[in-house]
């Protein structure tokens, strides 16, 4: 079996395609989505990472402007803008860069952000309503996963899906929202005994670990749909992701591809939670 | 094989007594732990359960209220007295009893109550450091009692398989999110699991929390493992029963709870440590004016 592509890149643009029919009724409303990213000092990684957020906000028709911070400001300073931003009618959603200088207390001031307006997903009452099965906004990137699946109508009610990996801001949330579509949902990480004895039985695989090549070929039950979240960089600039793709592909029905596969999603995702943000401001979700 | 029998209530006397020394400490500084219990209605078992907290806060040394309001209550009274005790320096836990009559939305109320007095962890916020795995929250009861009776029997966690059989808002999602903070590798199962057996099989702690009598039978249990029984089912003959055919698996496991007597008596238990937390971070907030004695 050699295993059909996930081209993140071409669901994105099918993504950015519905995002902008509902932008434009939100224009025709009189409503423009707003999208505000908070940035602390310097970071080159960061600085590329919000140039593209506001290009692609740029590209459909939101709004979106960085508030640039210099990287020995005070919590308070950073307070006081959240506050703003959050009253701030023409502003549906809020992100903070991370990473933030050590001096920053990044869980606080992600907790300062309005629910309504956390399209990152990151504040715990977010992260609570994943648990209590009324997502309001979800992570990106786990939502990318969730939207790749869909769009290749992957089944996921009643099978067996295993996440490899259990960060706060992706394996965690992914597997709430995997429970929550009826999926039995195993969570593995690096403690875990025998990660080939969950692998095999996983008809979806969810990588997101940071470990390249940890998943192979023989790891893998056949026809399963393997979805890679890792991004790493070998020593010789190559980026691949935390499975094998040669022998993952060989078993797999489909395979996410690194680069260009949940990579790609997670722009989209985020320019989705602000549409999705200001839709609910005026009552249109 | 014959499995040890998991005493719940020794655990929580055992808890309790362990609890109690703090309260002590608290109330040598001037401070009573004070638990808020808001019911609505006349719901023969929420009545009895909030029977059952406030006997339990007395045990212990806690000072306990109920607000009670009539059946046919609107949200507005309820959440201004939920305020008022926010306010209110004597109460450090506050918890409403569920399940409310229809005309009230249990998230609104759960959702007033301070973060700091929520003890029975259902606000969203405190749901959310599950999420995240932050230690200074309040985990809800019965999951935190489940923890409890593992560590209190020494059953290793860390690298361990383990299945939450039911995903339920209240025990088997939080439960499973707390265990994988111990570094368990975690499997959760439900009524959509195809296949449960495959699942229950690898478990070296298997936890049940599915409200179905006899669900788990011994071929479906790992030899050796340790068996958590969370349901309590009432069957046509009267008698209580948890999810787990008590008598065969016991002869597989290497410990199980039963029902009654196993996680029952900890939920209450973990109510009070719960709420004993809330007081010492209150103190530990206002050391300022809290005059220093004894």
């Amino acid at each position: 079996m050699t295993a059909t592509l996930l081209d993140g890149a071409a669901i994105a643009r099918q993504v950015y395609a519905q995002l902008k029919q509902r932008i434009h009724l939100l224009h025709s409303r009189g409503v423009q989505p707003g999208l505000a990213a908070i940035l602390v000092g310097e970071n080159s990684a960061s600085r590329i990472y919000l140039k593209n957020k506001a290009q692609a906000c740029h590209d459909i028709g939101v709004h979106s402007e960085i508030l640039r911070f210099a990287a020995d400001c005070t919590e308070d300073q950073v307070f006081a803008t959240l506050q703003n931003l959050n009253a701030d009618p023409r502003i549906h959603g809020i992100l903070v860069q991370l990473p933030l200088p050590s001096h920053l207390n990044s869980g606080r001031i992600l907790q300062a952000i309005a629910p309504a307006k956390d399209v990152d997903g990151f504040n715990w009452v977010n992260l609570g309503a994943m648990v209590a099965g009324h997502t309001l906004l979800a992570p990106c990137t786990p939502l990318g996963v969730m939207t790749m699946l869909d769009y290749a109508r992957v089944p996921i009610e009643g099978r067996s899906a295993v996440v490899v990996g259990r960060s706060a801001i992706v394996g965690k949330p992914l597997a709430l929202m995997l429970i929550a579509r009826g999926a039995t949902v195993s969570v593995c990480s690096s403690k875990t005994a025998d990660l080939r004895q969950y692998t095999s039985m996983a008809d979806i695989l969810v990588v997101a670990v940071g470990n390249p090549g940890l998943v192979d070929g023989s790891m893998i039950k056949p026809g399963a749909v393997v979805i890679d979240v890792g991004i790493n960089r070998l020593p010789g600039g190559k980026l691949v992701g935390d499975v094998d793709f040669a022998s993952a592909s060989r078993v797999a029905s489909r395979i996410t591809p690194v680069p260009g596969g949940v990579g790609r999603m997670t722009v989209a995702m985020l320019l989705e939670n602000t549409v999705t943000a200001a839709e609910r401001s005026v009552g249109m979700d | 094989m014959t499995a040890k029998i998991i005493d719940g209530n020794a655990v929580a006397r055992h808890v309790r007594s362990e609890w109690k020394k703090r309260v002590d400490v608290l109330k040598a500084h001037g401070i009573t732990p004070g638990l808020a219990v808001v019911i609505v209605g006349n719901n023969p078992a929420s009545r009895l359960y909030v029977r059952n907290k406030v006997k339990a806060c007395a045990e212990v040394g806690l000072h306990s209220e109920t607000h009670e309001f009539p059946a046919d209550t609107d949200e507005a009274p309820i959440i201004q007295r939920i305020a008022e005790l926010n306010r209110n320096p004597a109460i450090h836990g506050i918890l409403v009893q569920l399940p409310l009559p229809p005309q009230l939305e249990t998230r609104h109320l759960l959702g007033a109550i301070a973060i700091d007095k929520d003890v029975d962890g259902f606000h969203l916020y405190n749901v959310g450091g599950l999420v995240v795995g932050e230690n200074n929250i309040f985990p809800p009861c019965t999951p935190y009692g489940v923890q409890c009776l593992l560590e209190y029997e020494h059953i290793p966690i860390e690298g361990q398989n383990v299945v939450v059989v039911g995903a339920s808002n209240i025990v088997g999602k939080p439960m499973a999110l707390m265990l994988m903070a111990k570094d368990a590798t975690v499997s959760i199962c439900h009524i959509k699991t195809r296949d449960l057996a495959q699942y229950t099989i690898l478990a070296d702690i298997l936890i049940v929390a599915a409200g179905c009598p006899g669900l788990i039978t011994a071929p479906m249990v790992k030899r050796g493992a340790a068996v958590i029984d969370v349901g309590i089912n009432r069957l046509p003959d009267g008698r209580l029963a948890g999810d787990v055919d008590f008598d065969s698996v016991k002869e597989k496991a290497s410990y199980i709870t039963p029902v009654p007597g196993g996680v029952g008596p900890m939920t209450v238990t973990m109510l009070i440590c719960n709420t004993v937390a809330a007081a010492e971070r209150y103190a530990a907030k206002n050391a300022e004016k809290i005059p220093a004695s004894a």
